[in-house]
């Protein structure tokens, strides 16, 4: 008993914030176009859920990321990979490399917008190229870093260079990629989400939000808001026990 | 001996060098519109009348300033929070999952709603600014104090040296790394997130001028203004980097 307590007490808090959003709601009319009543926000749920808005909008993000996602994480791998295998192509790609990174991803849009249209592919363009830093940081990371008393069993036992990535390499490496695609999934997420801000064109959270704040309607932009950041908070856990449980065979110290 | 270190060296250039050649080429050769494909030497000529009328001064010095003030707020009362949570075992059991909660919600989801809570003034741009950079400074503080060993504690108990001392020989040492690696990764992503907010609401700044010169087609400038975005943003955590190697010296890590 004396732990449920506990617990709840950490609930107060946001318990006075929504309480304190209700009350300056029934103050006056600009409070109430600002801070819309909770049953609004309720009443907004239901329908949005029930005429499928919600679903929709929520799906189009979501296969964007996964689009997006899956390129970057197969280039990345693929650049990443050979920069740190082959010390050439490090020294030809990786200055490039490092300087486009410098540049915010989000400041990218206006330029690929011009040139490709604010369409799908300029979203899937930027979505994917967010998830193609970390993971090209990450496997470039994962595969210079491994032990060298691995590579010299791995030169004891005269593995072919193919043995050698597939028995040495690719499962030192692994960990390291894993905490790429992590990182690279919430920055594709949110860059997924921004991109709908900016290229408001099809279905996205996005760009519900940018109707709703053109037709100032605060409780679709909460509603919203609470579905993004819930997504995001799910997919880094599914990804983190997947991670766990795919990688189980290695020995932790 | 150092002709040969110097051609290798040189060799990181390549990469850059090409791709600033090919691109001119391209340009040059008209298979696209000119003013959709601008030539190297044009974005540059636009960069040296832009930064000799003081227009690019004036966008920099708005978007800096904003910065400065809006990561200066977050991030000392990130730091004060910070603190707070790692000491009071009521702070954290109170505050600590509000502030885990709202820690999931990526800023720029939130510039619609705050577009509609504060208005597109400056107001708006500083708060989101300074909620972006709250965040990582909040959980490295926190994390960062908690981290300092018991056995510190109690060699401080055996000197019986005074709470002051304690702070400043034993505490403060001990804390500020992983904090200031929080404010480097918490002041990079502000710059990331103001720039993002000018892009969409804005009447002057690095943002606003990209924005501005993508409706009036004017590829030079937005090219300009995206390199500058990703100078300053490299400028900004190597300066950190740099303070943290400094500072950090005496560590045996």
């Amino acid at each position: 008993m004396p732990g449920l307590i506990a617990k709840s007490r950490g609930l107060l808090l946001p318990l006075l914030l929504i309480g304190a959003w209700e009350y300056l709601s029934r103050q006056d009319a600009a409070g109430a176009y600002a801070f819309v009543p909770l049953s609004t926000i309720g009443a907004a749920l239901i329908e949005m859920l029930a005429n499928g808005e919600l679903l929709v909008n929520l799906l189009a993000s979501l296969v964007r990321t996964s689009t997006g996602l899956a390129l970057g994480i197969f280039f990345g791998v693929l650049l990443g990979a050979s920069m740190a295998l082959s010390n050439t192509a490090n020294r030809l790609i990786g200055p490039l490399f490092h300087s486009v990174r410098q540049v915010p991803m989000l400041g990218w849009i206006p330029l690929i917008a011009m040139w490709f249209g604010n369409g799908e592919f300029s979203k899937v363009l930027i979505v994917s190229l967010a998830a193609f830093y970390p993971m090209v940081l990450n496997t470039y990371q994962g595969f210079s870093h491994v032990e060298v008393r691995y590579r010299e069993v791995g030169q004891v036992l005269v593995l072919t260079p193919w043995q050698r990535l597939r028995h040495v390499l690719l499962p030192a490496a692994l960990p390291s990629m894993a905490t790429g695609v992590l990182h690279a999934l919430a920055f594709a997420w949110v860059t997924a989400v921004g991109s709908e801000l900016f290229l408001s064109s099809g279905a996205g959270l996005g760009n519900l939000m940018m109707n709703a704040e053109a037709g100032s309607r605060m409780e679709v932009i909460v509603l919203s808001v609470l579905c993004i950041g819930l997504c995001g908070y799910l997919m880094t856990l599914l990804f983190t026990l997947l991670s766990r449980h795919l990688l189980r065979w290695r020995n932790i110290r | 001996m150092r002709i040969h270190r110097l051609l290798s060296s040189l060799t990181w250039l390549i990469s850059p060098v090409a791709l600033l050649l090919l691109w001119a080429a391209v340009a040059e050769a008209g298979i696209f519109p000119r003013n959709l494909l601008v030539p190297p030497v044009q974005v540059w000529q636009t960069f040296g009348q832009l930064s000799a009328s003081g227009e690019l001064l004036e966008h920099l010095l708005n978007s800096l300033s904003r910065l400065g003030l809006g990561f200066g707020i977050g991030s000392l009362c990130g730091l004060l929070f910070g603190v707070l949570m790692a000491l009071s075992k009521n702070v954290e059991i109170y505050c600590a999952p509000l502030f885990h909660t709202l820690r999931q919600i990526p800023s720029i989801a939130l510039i619609p709603m705050f577009v509609l809570l504060f208005g597109i003034d400056e107001t708006f741009k500083i708060i989101i600014v300074a909620k972006t950079a709250f965040f990582p400074v909040a959980l490295a503080a926190s994390e960062g104090v908690k981290a300092i060993p018991r056995s510190y504690f109690e060699v401080a108990d055996v000197y019986r040296l005074r709470w002051p001392t304690f702070v400043r020989e034993i505490a403060l040492p001990a804390a500020t790394p992983p904090i200031i690696t929080g404010f480097r990764i918490s002041l990079t992503r502000a710059w990331v997130v103001l720039v993002a907010t000018e892009l969409l609401a804005a009447d002057s700044g690095l943002g606003q001028m990209i924005e501005m010169s993508r409706q009036m087609l004017r590829i030079d400038v937005v090219m300009v203004g995206i390199v500058v975005t990703g100078v300053i943003g490299f400028a900004l955590d190597f300066s950190f980097r740099q303070l943290e190697q400094r500072l950090f010296r005496w560590q045996t890590r």
